[in-house]
């Protein structure tokens, strides 16, 4: 059982000087789940996410990923992230940025520009592969950090407010697109929303007749309990 | 508000605003410590002018005009030292017998000193040998008569009976050259040499000596005044000039025709006239453009956080912020960086203005260079501050970009055209760039030549840009980036599309090194060539000369066993009469002489130094004599040259040489007409073969051999041993010695801080701007190996290419400085020295800095992570 527990935190805190941004949480994540980590601005979501995808070292507390090895091997080729503000690397084509985790890992680069080439037109971006960030939309971006997330075919993905600066509609796109390729690679999925709407869509997300959705609340640095036991 | 502002700018963006204000502060320092620089020089330039000169002013009585009449004149226009009366009379030989043979000179001079002369004018006359008083017979003389002290010499009166003198002490006339000027010839006519046979005679003496000839032959004697003055010049040296030529005209207004003054301070002013006016342009050519390089770096500096700035200002805009408060807040940011900077940069001027230029920085310099850094700090920050832009439009820090209008106007290809046009037509004016004609108050500098040196630097710095552009094309970075392995695609890509940035910060890196490898390279040339003319003066590091009688050159076996002696030739010093001139001949040992000493090409006519002493090797005859012999003479290559040199019979006798070609300059030769041939056969010739000098090779402290030497040859009357270092004290101008030492100091250390700068502070500013993008790499899962791949590819486009394409643009500018600037130097250099101690010093500082931007941007990628990936 404990294969399919990709990720484990046990009584993790953050703390930076007096600022306390997570307190005391414990949670775990397993091969294919969808969680929503709920909760306002500064309650301490992407400071847990950032734990759990091996970005910082929790000031107390152990995280540990049982089934995909030691930290160092974690990214970019079995955790990936998305980021909630505009990370896409500047200088970069959209299909460069894309590639960019599978150039990382010492892919050969036609293969990984090839890769990258397909991924970004299942995800109906194939005309706009060669444009600089600076030329996309913000949807188009966001859509871009997704296939760039997705490319090296991650165990686990971890998404912090990946719909924070866009519109209803373009949420509600970006949204259907993450979980169809989660679905499609097997990876599990946990995002970080204020959105009770997006908490609401992970939620209700199955596989079959497979219940895989979970809302986890967050609120001034804690995480509500009974909620990650639900 | 605006508190909060600044105390956040300082804590969040220190690098940006400590960057900057190091910048304002670098340029303030230069430009204030230039100023003590031409504040100081011109003073030391005065002090040098007026304490080198032996008499001020020798003032000619006319014929029978009153000798207390001219004093009192010359008293009632300026306060005096000493005003003592120096009688002149004509002779027409000395005579002298001793050893069975006798020894007649030519005409000469007989001068009749008052008591006290030597005490009031002490640079006048130098004692060899016995007493400093009584009758005194110049060198040269002495070794024409074969006199010593003791000796009786025969004075040949003119239209009188001849009179004996006993010698008592022979002495050496360092300021013939004046002490015998034709006072009040008109101007432009070509100075008179010095007469080659004098005595000097206690006043009395002379006075019963040639007061009969006075009487008999008015023409043949003349009276002078020589004077000291005592008042206070100022400190400019044309000012200076200026104001002594205005009181020795008063003073012959004063005496109303019965005197004439010959004006030996005017004289020597006139020449620092002319050094102050090199120094100013040695700060044009010199110290300019590291001013306006730091000011660059400045901007640049500015300019590489301008991006965070405008995206500042675009949120507080977003956020509803009035322009008046975005103005204040940009105005507050300069004066904050300019405050900082001019506060900085002006207590550096002060640390550095004495150890460095032996000068203090004036207030009106101070107060020039703290206005100068306010406004290069409104102009760095402020203006990019309150541009208008939206967010987006801020956050744009990399673009398909269009080509510069300066590379469609080709601007880099026509400044270098301009370079070789100002260049060649320095060239067809012969590189005279200071024109102080002698008599003119005004002297003048041909500023326009700076166009050269200037336009080479800035179309060579533009040309380099163009260059790294093509270099940082996708497919070439592709191909030189293919070892780094499948990460080369996107670095490649990333470097390429950020060309623009990395040119810039490219170019200012090569800027900075071709202004430190030009000033660093012209000075190195400038002190070998200051090292050059000693060895010229010198002959080698330790000099030990003495007289045909008393050889020194026969004592080099004893003198070579001196410990730190690394070798030694002994050099024959003579005297043979061309036609019916006396002049200096030197015999040498045409194989072992350049071992000693220093024998620049330029010595030479049509021929290279090796050349030239191969012609000499190749027959024992050959002479080689000076131009103004060969004019005179019409000597053409391979004529037959008849001299009349003194043989062991004490006699001259006529030995043949052929004319092998044309001596502009030697070691330990005098600056007008003299003659070179082999040693061995004036030896042969002559029957004498006593060498007068031996030149000696030092390793180590020449000083402390030449005090040896001094030891094992003092019983040779009349020796003296002089060091290289006391020589180059002497004969240095008052440029080489004071200023340009202390302009090269302040030079080459702001290079370093300039350099170090460049690169260190540029590539930090510039990773530091990118910050987020090493940092989503980061989280991306790169490891530390990988991010060094884009971080060390960055500084080497950086500080690698802009060093390596500012080394070259360096020596091609101190190649045109030296070129242009050959009035400073004599002789002038025949190929540029590089000074690899401070180039491997700069590379060491520039490589320190580098790694430091570098190793600091790669910690910070992996610090703050959650921060900067949440930031905007």
């Amino acid at each position: 059982m404990s294969n399919s527990v990709l990720v484990r935190a046990v009584e993790v805190a953050q703390h930076y000087g007096k600022v306390v941004a997570l307190e005391q949480a414990s949670c775990q994540v397993s091969a294919g789940d969808r969680i929503a980590l709920l909760g306002s601005s500064g309650s301490g979501k992407s400071t847990l996410l950032h734990l759990l995808g091996g970005l910082n070292l929790p000031s107390s507390g152990t995280v540990d990923w049982p089934a995909l090895g030691p930290v160092q091997g974690l990214r970019p080729g079995k955790v990936a992230f998305v980021f909630q503000a505009q990370s896409l690397l500047a200088p970069l084509s959209a299909l460069e940025n894309a590639a960019l985790p599978l150039l990382l890992l010492g892919t050969e680069p036609q293969r990984a520009l090839a890769q990258a080439n397909a991924l970004l037109e299942r995800l109906g971006l194939g005309n706009v592969m060669q444009q600089l960030p600076e030329e996309l939309s913000g949807g188009q971006a966001q859509r871009v950090a997704v296939a760039r997330a997705l490319v090296t075919g991650p165990q686990l993905i971890l998404a912090d407010e990946p719909t924070g600066q866009l519109d209803s509609v373009n949420a509600r796109r970006l949204m259907d697109v993450l979980i169809a390729e989660c679905d499609r690679i097997g990876a599990a999925l946990v995002v970080a929303t204020h959105d009770p709407q997006v908490a609401t869509r992970l939620s209700e997300a199955r596989l079959g007749q497979t219940q895989l959705g979970q809302v986890w609340q967050m609120a001034r640095g804690v995480l509500v309990p009974d909620e990650v036991a639900a | 508000m605006t508190r909060s502002w600044l105390l956040g700018l300082l804590r969040q963006r220190p690098l940006r605003i400590w960057g900057t204000a190091l910048g304002v502060a670098l340029t303030v320092a230069f430009l204030a410590s230039l100023g003590a620089f031409i504040t100081a020089g011109a003073g030391s330039m005065t002090r040098r002018a007026t304490a080198s000169v032996a008499v001020d002013w020798q003032v000619l009585l006319a014929q029978g005009a009153s000798p207390a009449s001219a004093e009192q004149a010359i008293r009632a226009a300026t306060p005096v030292t000493a005003v003592l009366p120096v009688g002149y009379a004509d002779v027409s030989s000395f005579r002298s017998a001793g050893g069975g043979t006798v020894q007649t000179t030519g005409a000469g001079k007989v001068l009749g000193l008052p008591d006290g002369y030597l005490k009031a004018f002490p640079a006048e006359l130098r004692a060899l040998v016995g007493s400093t008083s009584g009758a005194l017979l110049s060198q040269q003389t002495a070794a024409n008569l074969h006199a010593r002290v003791g000796d009786q010499i025969t004075v040949a009166r003119i239209g009188l009976p001849p009179a004996q003198v006993r010698v008592d002490g022979i002495v050496d006339l360092p300021a013939a050259d004046s002490l015998f000027q034709a006072v009040g010839a008109p101007k432009g006519i070509a100075p008179q040499a010095p007469p080659d046979n004098v005595l000097l005679l206690p006043r009395a003496q002379w006075q019963a000596l040639f007061g009969p000839q006075q009487a008999t032959r008015p023409d043949t004697v003349r009276e002078q005044l020589h004077v000291k003055l005592a008042a206070a010049l100022p400190g400019d040296p044309s000012a200076a000039y200026l104001s002594v030529t205005h009181l020795a005209n008063n003073v012959e207004v004063r005496a109303a025709g019965s005197a004439a003054v010959g004006d030996n301070l005017a004289a020597s002013l006139n020449g620092a006239r002319e050094d102050a006016l090199y120094a100013r342009t040695l700060f044009l050519f010199l110290g300019l453009p590291g001013v306006l390089l730091a000011a660059a770096l400045t901007v640049s500096v500015a300019a590489a956080s301008g991006g965070q700035r405008r995206q500042e200002m675009a949120l507080l805009r977003l956020r509803g912020a009035l322009p008046l408060t975005l103005a204040r807040l940009a105005v507050a940011e300069s004066m904050l960086v300019g405050g900082l900077g001019v506060l900085f940069g002006c207590g550096l001027a002060v640390l550095v203005a004495r150890p460095l230029l032996g000068g203090e920085v004036t207030t009106v310099w101070l107060l020039g260079a703290a206005l100068a850094g306010l406004l290069l700090a409104a102009t760095a920050t402020l203006l990019p501050g309150l541009q208008d832009g939206t967010v987006t439009d801020a956050r744009r820090t990399v673009g398909r970009g269009t080509t510069p209008l300066w590379q469609r106007l080709y601007l880099d290809l026509l400044l270098l055209l301009i370079a070789g046009l100002s260049y060649w037509r320095s060239a067809a004016s012969g590189y005279q760039l200071v024109l102080a004609p002698e008599g003119v108050a005004q002297a003048s500098v041909q500023y326009e030549a700076f166009l050269a040196p200037l336009a080479l630097w800035l179309g060579s710095g533009l040309l380099a840009m163009r260059l790294l552009g093509l270099l940082l094309r996708p497919r070439p970075l592709g191909r030189a980036l293919r070892p780094v392995g499948p990460l080369s695609l996107v670095v490649a890509a990333a470097l390429s599309r950020q060309r623009g940035l990395l040119a810039q910060g490219a170019l200012l890196v090569a800027l900075s090194v071709a202004f430190a490898v030009s000033t660093a390279v012209f000075n190195a040339t400038y002190n070998d060539q200051a090292r050059t003319d000693a060895y010229l003066t010198n002959g080698s590091d330790v000099n030990v000369s003495g007289s045909t009688a008393m050889p020194a050159g026969d004592r080099l076996p004893v003198l070579l066993k001196v410990p730190g002696v690394t070798g030694g030739q002994a050099l024959m010093h003579r005297f043979a009469y061309v036609g019916g001139d006396l002049q200096d001949v030197f015999g040498v040992n045409a194989g072992g002489i350049a071992g000693v000493t220093r024998l620049s090409n330029s010595y030479f006519s049509n021929l290279t130094a090796q050349q030239a002493l191969s012609k000499l090797q190749a027959r024992p005859d050959a002479l080689f004599v000076s131009q103004e012999t060969v004019n005179d003479y019409q000597l053409r290559l391979g004529d037959p040259v008849r001299l009349r040199l003194q043989w062991a019979d004490h006699q001259y006798h006529v030995v043949p040489f052929t004319f092998v070609g044309v001596v502009r300059e030697f070691p330990t030769a005098p600056k007008d007409s003299f003659l070179i041939a082999n040693a061995e056969y004036l030896a042969v010739q002559t029957g004498i073969p006593a060498r007068e000098v031996a030149l000696l090779q030092v390793g180590g402290q020449a000083a402390g051999v030449a005090a040896r030497a001094r030891a094992l040859t003092s019983d040779l009357a009349g020796v003296q041993v002089t060091d290289l270092a006391a020589v180059r004290v002497r004969v240095a101008s008052s440029l080489t010695a004071v200023n340009v030492a202390g302009l090269s100091r302040l030079e080459l250390g702001f290079a370093v801080l300039l350099l170090t700068t460049a690169t260190g502070l540029v590539l930090a500013l510039g990773l530091a701007e990118r910050r987020k993008q090493f940092t989503v790499l980061a989280a991306l899962g790169a490891t530390g190996k990988q991010l060094g791949t884009f971080l060390n590819a960055e500084a080497l486009i950086v500080a690698g290419l802009g060093g390596l394409l500012g080394a070259w643009i360096g020596v091609a500018v101190s190649w045109a400085l030296v070129r242009i600037l050959q009035g400073v130097f004599d002789p002038p250099p025949d190929l540029l020295v590089l000074p690899w101690v401070y180039l491997g010093v700069l590379l060491l500082a520039a490589l320190a800095s580098t790694l430091l931007a570098v190793s600091t941007a790669r910690r910070a990628s992996g610090r703050q992570m959650s921060e900067v990936l949440r930031s905007a």
